[in-house]
Parts: structure tokens; sequence; C-alpha cells
């Protein structure tokens, strides 16, 4: 995995490569690493089962998507980076952390070579969202953190409102659970 | 920007924010740059507006408009680069600016109350130019309410 730099750039001859996927939320466009994403399914194609959470403790998460016998928190890419609502028709299904993210499209897979750390200027929550920084064909990019998405924070707080949700998203009791074409 | 000519008088360099002109101490600033792009992305840091790309360095883009002048600043492509120093660590950062920038010597005046972020007065041809201490006025602007730039507001 791509080491981050702080902000200045490695020479060219010793830059290391990461895969990404680049994809976009509303007017902004992101990278994640390739190799932390499970899957890539349109939101009319994703099949599986979704669970609506009981107690959505976070406006970004309402809904709980099983596939494969595995349990996924679908978290709401715009609501995550506080934009605009925008349409989602992708979902990226990460591989090591238990959520689908709802992006707008998947723009294209490129090639990494450089990562910056964020600038110390940034104080919010983007240090929490982002890997640090790229720069793919003259444009800068945010890395996205793929445990940003749910911190381990807000995945204990999914897990308190609603126990054993994640674990039994394939055998619910007492929840709302459908086959659903969409998210 | 214009060279100073005297090295026993302070320098300064004087700037345009919205529509108010300020001074900077010249030793915090680096260059005058014209970039052509900001980018942008979502976060959540007061008065951030955005990146710039210089010499293969990502420099951050902090707007001083809603604290100095009350105002987000115009769309430019003029910045002035400035070192902050955060954490033990020097980090150039962008301002952007309006109009020209001078580069002028003069005696300082000291502010009456130093708790403020003005430090003092430069008198220029009559003008009172404010000299700001940066770090004072931008922990000023990120705390006066109205610091908060959405970035689908911020510099295009």
């Amino acid at each position: 995995m791509t080491q981050p730099a702080h902000s200045s750039v490695i020479p060219r001859d010793a830059r290391p490569r990461e895969q990404v996927v680049l994809f976009s939320i509303g007017e902004y466009s992101f990278v994640i690493s390739a190799s932390s994403v499970q899957e890539i399914r349109g939101t009319d194609s994703l099949g599986g089962i979704v669970v609506d959470l009981d107690r959505p403790v976070l406006s970004k998460v309402r809904h709980i998507v099983e596939r494969d016998a595995r349990s996924y928190y679908v978290v709401s890419g715009y609501e995550h980076f506080h934009l605009p609502l925008s349409r989602p028709t992708s979902v990226l299904i990460l591989r090591d952390v238990p959520v689908a993210v709802l992006v707008d499209r998947i723009e294209e897979m490129a090639e990494m070579r450089i990562l910056l750390g964020m600038p110390r200027s940034f104080r919010g929550e983007e240090l929490i969202w982002y890997r640090g920084l790229t720069v793919l064909e003259r444009k800068v990019l945010p890395v996205a953190e793929p445990r940003g998405f749910l911190t381990a924070g807000e995945l204990q707080r999914l897990e308190d409102e609603n126990p054993g949700l994640l674990q039994n998203a394939g055998h619910p009791v007492g929840t709302s659970r459908h086959e659903r074409e969409s998210v | 920007m214009n060279a100073g000519t005297n090295n026993q008088v302070p320098s300064f360099v004087v700037l345009q924010v919205g529509t108010r002109r300020i001074a900077l101490p010249r030793e915090g600033v680096a260059e005058l740059i014209a970039s052509p792009l900001i980018y942008t992305f979502p976060h959540t840091t007061p008065l951030i507006a955005g990146v710039v790309l210089r010499r293969g360095r990502i420099l951050p883009v902090l707007d001083l408009g809603p604290g100095v002048s009350g105002a987000l600043s115009p769309s430019t492509r003029f910045f002035l680069v400035v070192e902050r120093h955060i954490s033990n660590a020097i980090e150039k950062c962008a301002i952007p600016v309006q109009g020209a920038c001078e580069l002028v010597s003069g005696i300082m005046v000291p502010a009456a109350d130093l708790d403020g972020y003005v430090t003092g007065h430069l008198d220029l041809n009559g003008e009172q130019i404010e000299v700001l201490d940066l770090e004072k006025a931008i922990a000023f602007s990120a705390s006066s309410g109205n610091e908060w730039i959405p970035a689908t507001e911020a510099l295009p």
C-alpha cells in the first residue's frame, strides 16, 4: 500500500504504485484503493437481502445488506461527506470492513503513484475520511480511507442500538427484511 | 511586487482580501503565485476553500475573507503563499488575493489592543493599513461564526 508522504512529491523513479477506483458523488471525485474494494455493483443489480435498521442512529446508515453470507452497513456517500442530496447508482462493497458505500458513479480505474499526507491546516473530519491526497492527470483528488466511512465508534453505536443485527442480518427477528432490487 | 530598499526598516506585504487592504509581515510571505485552478473536495475545516498545486506541492487555500472583510473572497487566480507554523512544522498556504500586492517598508505603529489579530498600523501615503498577525486572524476568522465555507460555495 502506498505510504503517505507529507505534501511533497516522491521522486518519480521511487514512486510506489497502487491501483485505485475513481468514483464521484455529486460534483466531487474521489479515489479509493482497489484492494480495499470487494465488489462494485449497480444499485439496481445489487441483489441480496436488505434489512432496515430499527434504530438508524446515524443518518448516513439506514440499511444492512446481506450478500454471499456477509452483511454490510449501507453508507450513503453524500451524507457521509455532508454533500447535497445526490443520485447514487453504484455501490462499493468494501473488503475488510462491513461497509457498502453508495456513490453516484464509478469513473474509472487508475494507477496512483503519489499519496500525500493531508496538509496540517486541515483539522476536520477529513482527517478521518481520507488517507491523503493524490494527483491524477494534474487533478488533486482525496484518497478515501475505507475505515473512515464508519469509524470504530460509529460501528459500536450501530451495534449497541441494533444488537446482533449485523451478525444476524440473514436471520433477523423483528426487523423489516425484504428482498430488494435496489438500495 | 516591488522590492524593498531599506533592510533596516521592517517590510510588509500589502494585499487586498475582499474589499479590505491589509498587511502581513514580509518574513511570513513566500511568494505571490497565479494558479489557474483550485481543487475542492469535501472537508469540514473552517476557512479552507480548497487546494492549489504549486511545483509539485499541494497548498491549502485559506480564505481570510469571512473574518477580515466579512464575506467570502471573490474568485481569483492570484494567491499569496504564506508560511504557517503548525505543530512545530512550517506549512505553506495560499491566501486568495484581489489586485496587486505591494512590498513596502515602514514603521508599524503598534495596536493599542494586542489581544486582537491587528498588531499595528502602517501609514501608506495617508492610508492606514492594518498589519495582521496571521495566526490570530485565522483563529478569529474560524471562530467568527461565518467561517464555514461549504464545499459548494468555495472558490471555483
